[in-house]
């Protein structure tokens, strides 16, 4: 009885010390702290908007005012985004007693997207063509003119649909409530992401130092003779104007988005092909077609090849790449750094080993009838009549509503017919497509 | 004794599963290297968001007073002057035209770069941009024009390599080659539609720029330009000699120029100075100086550059 008392109390002891070593181990470790949102560095360290840690510390903690934590999302009234939705797809993946699910975006897009929205989660180095980083507010396939932003429409049709030919699935399985709850989300992250490099850019152009005047209204100098300067902070809560210049910035971001929906290019219906074309009516549009894509006018055949399959210039990045391209030479270029803050310079070093190869835009090898954004007729004419955002791919139509288009609309609508009927045209001198997405092409 | 001896294979099994539990976590535990965090940068620090939310929930007072400089004085004055390169004219290598050669070569050789352009003769340096950041007034000479600007390109090369312009001032993007291009302006005016072979496409920007913004053909990646559109016109781009001058800017104010150049090692390719004569106009990290000028004063000034300025 003794014995097996001790042997108790034995065994209740090493239970112990497991389970003390297992709380040392746990207390090593700390709580397991939620997600942060992180900083663009990319554009903090830059050539551009140079920004020492203190101002990072201070677009950090204004960002954080203003939209929260990735567990607790925030969106001040002005940037008119629903709150309800936000909650819904923000913070841990887990799904209650009724069965709602909570953490969308951890539960579907995080592990690509990112947890910033900034298209570096885990999956994303192995992943061509990149997850898209949302912090620009620039999206591919959407129906407004190139340089607008996209509708909630626009967004939500590629979750729906995914993004054929590349690994963006389809989330059509999803109820209507959990895709809205992330195209808003999605929204959120861009916003925040905009406005970050807009207070880069403001922290940059009119803030920074100052000369220290004396009462007399003089510049100080010091012993030897140069002046004396000093840091004018990021510090909204005791400046009432840098509160004003913060909420403009905000303002002209939401601005883009709320007009998104007014500038969506709506197709005139005096152009638009009838349904019940025959098939002579077709193959002269396709004719028609043919002989744009070849031209001087469109200019398909630069880019997307005289075979169609996507073997012409190949030299140009996408604006995400080419932004990286240029901060990786900007870096090799910047010699010394004198005068560059050294808080900027000690990082500078590590947030370019963090870029992922720069890869070149390889244009759309049409004869697979893969469309990444839709396969709809109104998708190419889209495509064709806007441009694709962010890429080299240029609009044939007009930059904004009312403005000189190259192409007429009928024009496009041939463009369509042709490159609908691309994946059915034997070329008569089949070519090897190049090899794509090879660093060779660099 | 039973219930003694269940209690203790109870213990066992508990202290079993104690050790399978404690090895997976440690595992879990090495395998997530401590939850350690590879991201860099800061993150918000949650009680200073707070008080900022608090802040920006009181409301924003329109003062209006965020963008305008207050006005100090009276009257319109000048300022001229010349950037002038220390060293000799450094030459520039052809473009490096690898498509459409027929056009875009002439004699089977592509044009110069214009990437930084001297002047033989005087070392005058060309397409050095200096304009005005803020000021209080606006000269009716200097007000936003309407008309537009003819930007054209030929042999793959864009004619004009460096202008500013006004907001409400149309580009006349044209084309004079007999291959098509595309143009696709960067910043916050993006752009990027194709010009047929000769003929001329418009843009209006509608947002000013704080730099100036590149503009380039993705057919022809090596076609480079730049343009910076603003509210005022109180901006010049050097001439070949390197010379430039922007009249009736305010008299009796602080005024700070930005100077600029395509390849300024500066922030942005802000260029950078420490001569004496840079040091006088308070010259500073961000390629800025400042002026203040008497009411019709005409102020020049002489800019000596050192190749390092543009990272020579």
């Amino acid at each position: 009885m003794n014995g097996s008392v001790a042997m108790n109390h034995e065994s209740l002891r090493k239970n112990l010390t497991w389970w003390m070593a297992a709380a040392a181990l746990l207390v090593g470790c700390g709580k397991v702290e939620p997600p942060p949102f992180r900083l663009n560095m990319t554009q903090m360290v830059s050539n551009e908007t140079p920004t020492s840690p203190e101002y990072q510390q201070e677009i950090a903690d204004v960002l954080g005012a203003m939209f929260g934590t990735p567990d607790e999302p925030y969106a001040v009234p002005e940037a008119g985004l629903d709150l309800s939705r936000l909650r819904m797809a923000a913070g841990a993946a887990w799904s209650d007693e009724k069965g709602t699910n909570h953490g969308l975006y951890r539960k579907h897009c995080v592990h690509c997207h990112g947890i910033t929205g900034d298209g570096r989660g885990p999956t994303a180095r192995f992943l061509n063509p990149y997850p898209r980083d949302y912090r620009q507010g620039v999206y591919k396939f959407k129906s407004t003119y190139n340089a607008d932003r996209p509708t909630d429409d626009d967004l939500l049709r590629v979750l729906v649909n995914g993004v054929p030919g590349t690994a963006m699935p389809s989330f059509s399985l999803l109820p209507h409530s959990e895709l809205e709850a992330l195209v808003e989300y999605v929204k959120y992250l861009s916003i925040r992401g905009q406005l970050e490099v807009s207070l880069a850019a403001y922290v940059y152009d009119d803030l920074g130092e100052e000369a220290e005047v004396d009462e007399n209204g003089d510049e100080k100098v010091d012993s030897e003779g140069n002046e004396i300067t000093k840091r004018i902070p990021l510090d909204p809560v005791n400046d009432p104007e840098q509160r004003e210049v913060v909420m403009e910035l905000l303002a002209e971001i939401i601005e883009g988005w709320e007009s998104s929906a007014e500038k969506v290019v709506i197709p005139s219906e005096d152009h638009i092909p009838a349904d019940n074309r025959n098939a002579e009516e077709i193959a002269a549009s396709v004719a028609q077609g043919r002989e744009l894509f070849f031209g001087t006018r469109a200019n398909c055949v630069k880019c997307h090849g005289p075979t169609a399959l996507g073997d012409g210039q190949q030299d140009d990045q996408d604006s995400w790449n080419k932004a990286h391209k240029k901060f990786l030479q900007d870096m090799v270029n910047a010699g010394d750094q004198e005068g560059v803050h050294p808080g900027i310079v000690a990082s500078r070093a590590e947030v370019v080993a963090s870029i992922y190869t720069v890869r070149n835009a390889i244009p759309r090898n049409l004869r697979q009838g893969i469309y990444r954004g839709g396969r709809r007729r109104l998708d190419i004419f889209w495509r064709i009549y806007t441009g694709i955002a962010g890429t080299p791919m240029p609009a044939t139509g007009p930059a904004s509503p009312g403005a000189q288009g190259t192409l007429k609309e009928e024009e496009i609508w041939n463009i369509v017919d042709y490159v609908l009927s691309l994946p059915y045209e034997t070329p008569s001198r089949p070519l090897k497509a190049l090899p794509v997405n090879l660093e060779a092409v660099n | 004794m039973f219930r003694n001896h269940a209690r203790k294979s109870e213990s066992l099994v508990v202290a079993k599963h104690g050790i399978g539990c404690l090895l997976m976590l440690f595992s879990v535990l090495t395998l997530a290297g401590c939850q350690q965090n590879t991201d860099l940068g800061p993150v918000a620090n949650a009680a200073t968001s707070v008080k900022i939310r608090e802040a920006f929930s009181a409301g924003v007072t329109e003062s209006g007073s965020s963008e305008s400089v207050v006005a100090a004085g009276t009257g319109w004055a000048t300022i001229k002057g010349k950037f002038v390169f220390e060293g000799s004219p450094p030459e520039m290598a052809p473009y490096n035209a690898n498509k459409d050669e027929a056009t875009c070569k002439i004699d089977g050789k592509a044009p110069p770069q214009e990437t930084l352009l001297v002047d033989s003769g005087s070392k005058g340096i060309a397409n050095v941009v200096v304009f005005l950041r803020k000021t209080s007034r606006v000269h009716e000479s200097a007000e936003p024009k309407a008309d537009s600007v003819l930007f054209d390109q030929k042999a793959c090369v864009f004619l004009t390599h460096v202008f500013p312009l006004t907001v409400g001032q149309t580009i006349s993007i044209k084309n004079s080659d007999p291959v098509g291009h595309n143009t696709n302006i960067e910043g916050k005016n993006g752009f990027n539609q194709t010009i047929p072979a000769n003929e001329t496409v418009d843009f209006l920007p509608q947002k000013e720029e704080a730099i100036p913004q590149a503009i380039r053909c993705s057919i022809h990646p090596w076609m480079i330009a730049y343009y910076l559109p603003r509210k005022n016109s109180y901006f010049a781009v050097t001439a070949a000699d390197g010379s430039f001058e922007i009249s009736n800017v305010p008299a009796g104010e602080k005024l700070e120029f930005q100077v600029w150049h395509e390849i300024g090692t500066g922030p942005g390719g802000a260029l950078l100075l420490d001569t004496p004569e840079a040091k006088e106009l308070k010259w500073n990290k961000k390629g800025r100086f400042v002026v203040s000028l008497a009411e019709d004063e005409v102020r020049e000034v002489q800019l000596t550059v050192p190749p390092t300025a543009f990272g020579g």
